[in-house]
């Protein structure tokens, strides 16, 4: 009992968890134990992500089954938020704020004395590196910017478990990797770091497990390396490349062992190239640009992951 | 635990403030409150400037105010300016045949404007016109409260403050940032509420007094401070009063009203209908309504003004009044039950701005 105990409030608990929107199907049974540390949810558009952050902090209710948050229930704010933070998609602010005043605002409303909230939003400003734009309304902001406030807002008051609806989108390379390392601090830290995306590739590079989701079902959960391998085993990652000269590219990158398919598209649009190893294939495609082959864009073509869902989907279908 | 509320709810009115104040999407709710006030300096710097204009012709021209009860039909002109003196103003013409046609001719002692008019110079009518006093001008201030202030100004300015609390923020995408922190939906909507009265109260009673200030104007010194030290404060206070207690009210409806409906129209305009029908229903059913309250605590009766229309004197005569101690407790009650019921709903609250 005491066990069970202790493992509850060190996790984020989803007990056969339904949310439906009238007819429309938003989760449906799902049950989740989310431990410590980097957790992706993965899924196409629509799969139910935001909507099970939403559940597991109390912006909407379940339909049925429970949710406990570190051994606290989502429809208790007062408790819940003293260690949650949240950085939703909303890409919304209350009018006629600036930066800085938005976070002190709302730590305001937390409940937090004048000065202890100065320091705090001084320390959550710096660290998504917006000091120089703190004292700038909101709405002037890029959209970039406006993500990173957002994230701002959800680490001030230091929360152990934050919760991260697509925070990725919108940011520049060089946030991008600072922010990645801020969530991984926040996991070396013992911190539960929830975050969503639809981009596996993303996922991938920071998350420690993975959630996968499709339809509003759990498809897949586990260690992100084990499925992962699972996945370029059996599914190998597809590249759409752009180019001027993509019948050359073909024969260059087909002479590499872990490309299993390099297929010319109408109209020189480019070549499609299936690989088993994205990491090797994107340093052999650094040599071939280095060597004079004139890339023009690079775009993941599993980017919406549909075809991971459907082997998946299918996988277990497919399963006794 | 108090203390932290306390907190929250100062916070909340503190980030509030400037949009109940300042929204591009309140004007209106400035204008509402303050027409009657443009109404009233209007009428005020009218009557004031006719009051200085009689008052100086009857310097010039002076007529003793018991001779205009000897002017009687039928006598003629000759008989009315022995009696009354030249006019200082006459106008009219003579007919084709020779004879005397209309003639008119206005006299004043300063208070009094009387217009007669003649026929083949015969006194054929005579109009009295008196100049307002102040018990006139607190009963046509009874009036347009009773009638436009409450009724309407007032209820239309706290629909567009209170509903919007959080219907505006449910439309703008921004109201998860509250539930996202540490606060009880309670004190939450306690904040709003707070924050929402606070403009409210500022916005219809500083209106309230300007629009008292504004009539009294027209009058001298010595007449209002004899108004004021005999009623007027009195009165001035109770208007106050019922202003803030209207949005006390009001306020408390359509915050419930803006939580709880995706589309705040329709039961708006059930409320209004409601306070609307509240003259033709049985008195049970009167005591079901914010304005049956409110109007006995008016402390002018401004259905005793026989100028009044029909309509509008239905509209503003209470039947069977509340005593002063009831209506208060009464709308304070309504307002505490409507609060109650919409602080345990908030607790079901939800974001879901896809299907706003």
């Amino acid at each position: 009992m005491a066990i069970l105990q202790k493992s509850s409030e060190d996790r984020i608990l989803l007990d056969n968890v339904s949310r439906f929107y009238g007819e429309v199907l938003g989760v449906n049974r799902v049950t989740l134990s989310i431990p410590p540390g980097i957790t992706g949810l993965v899924g196409p558009n629509g799969s139910g992500k935001t909507t099970l952050m939403n559940l597991i902090t109390g912006l909407v209710r379940p339909s049925r089954g429970r949710i406990s948050v570190l051994g606290v229930d989502p429809s208790q704010p007062q408790r819940l938020f003293r260690f949650v933070g949240y950085s939703t998609q909303f890409d919304a602010f209350p009018k006629g704020l600036a930066g800085s005043q938005f976070i002190y605002s709302f730590l305001r409303v937390s409940g937090y004395p004048a000065a202890e909230c100065r320091k705090l939003t001084d320390r959550a400003i710096a660290q998504v590196g917006l000091t120089e734009a703190a004292d700038r309304k909101v709405a002037a902001y890029s959209k970039g910017m406006r993500q990173r406030i957002r994230l701002a807002q959800a680490i001030a008051h230091d929360p152990r478990v934050l919760v991260l609806d697509e925070p990725l989108n919108g940011l520049d390379p060089l946030v991008r990797s600072e922010t990645i390392a801020l969530f991984k601090r926040y996991a070396d830290e013992g911190r539960h770091v929830v975050v969503s995306s639809h981009v596996l590739h993303e996922v991938d590079m920071i998350s420690d497990q993975v959630v996968l989701m499709s339809g509003g079902y759990v498809v897949a959960e586990g260690r992100i390396r084990g499925v992962r391998s699972e996945i370029q085993e059996e599914r190998p990652m597809q590249f759409l490349i752009r180019c001027r000269q993509p019948s050359r590219l073909a024969s260059r990158v087909f002479e590499q062992d872990h490309v299993v398919e390099a297929r010319l598209l109408p109209e020189g649009e480019g070549v499609l190239i299936k690989t088993r190893d994205a990491d090797r294939f994107c340093r052999a495609l650094n040599h071939l640009a280095l060597d004079g082959i004139d890339i023009e864009g690079v775009t993941p073509a599993d980017d919406n992951v549909h075809s991971v869902y459907e082997y998946l989907i299918g996988t277990e279908e497919a399963a006794p | 635990m108090i203390r932290l509320w306390c907190i929250q709810v100062l916070a909340i009115v503190r980030l509030e403030m400037k949009k109940t104040f300042l929204s591009r999407r309140g004007l209106w709710v400035y204008l509402l409150a303050f027409a009657p006030l443009l109404l009233f300096l209007g009428h005020s710097i009218s009557a004031g400037h006719r009051r200085d204009q009689l008052q100086r012709i009857a310097t010039e021209r002076p007529i003793p105010r018991e001779a205009f009860r000897d002017i009687r039909s039928g006598m003629t002109r000759a008989e009315v300016t022995q009696k009354l003196g030249e006019p200082y103003l006459q106008w009219g013409g003579h007919r084709r045949d020779g004879h005397c046609g209309q003639y008119h001719a206005r006299y004043t002692d300063g208070k009094t404007d009387l217009r007669l008019f003649f026929d083949d110079d015969k006194l054929v009518g005579i109009h009295r016109s008196e100049l307002d006093s102040l018990a006139q001008v607190a009963r046509i201030f009874a009036g347009v409260f009773q009638s436009y202030y409450l009724r309407l100004a007032v209820f239309f300015g706290c629909v567009g403050i209170f509903v919007n609390l959080f219907r505006g923020e449910m439309l703008d995408k921004s109201l998860h940032f509250y539930l996202l922190t540490p606060t009880r939906r309670e004190v939450l909507l306690a904040g709003k509420y707070a924050a929402g009265l606070l403009a409210t109260v500022v916005i219809f009673t500083s209106s309230t007094a300007l629009q008292w200030l504004a009539l009294l104007w027209q009058f001298d010194y010595t007449t209002v401070a004899g108004f004021l030290s005999a009623d007027g404060w009195g009165q001035f206070s109770s208007y106050l009063a019922v202003t803030a207690l209207a949005c006390v009210g009001y306020g408390s409806v359509f915050l419930a009203i803006g939580l709880l409906f995706r589309n705040p129209i329709i039961p708006t305009a059930a409320v209004l209908l409601w306070e609307g029908i509240n003259p033709f229903l049985p008195a049970a059913l009167k005591k079901i309504s914010m304005i049956y309250y409110l109007q006995s605590l008016c402390p002018v009766d401004a259905a005793s003004d026989q100028d009044v229309p029909g309509l509008v004197h239905l509209l503003i005569a209470p039947v069977q009044p509340a005593t002063r101690s009831v209506a208060v407790l009464s709308i304070l009650l309504l307002t505490g039950v409507v609060l109650v019921v919409a602080a345990r709903l908030s607790r079901r609250m939800e974001i879901n701005y896809s299907t706003e």
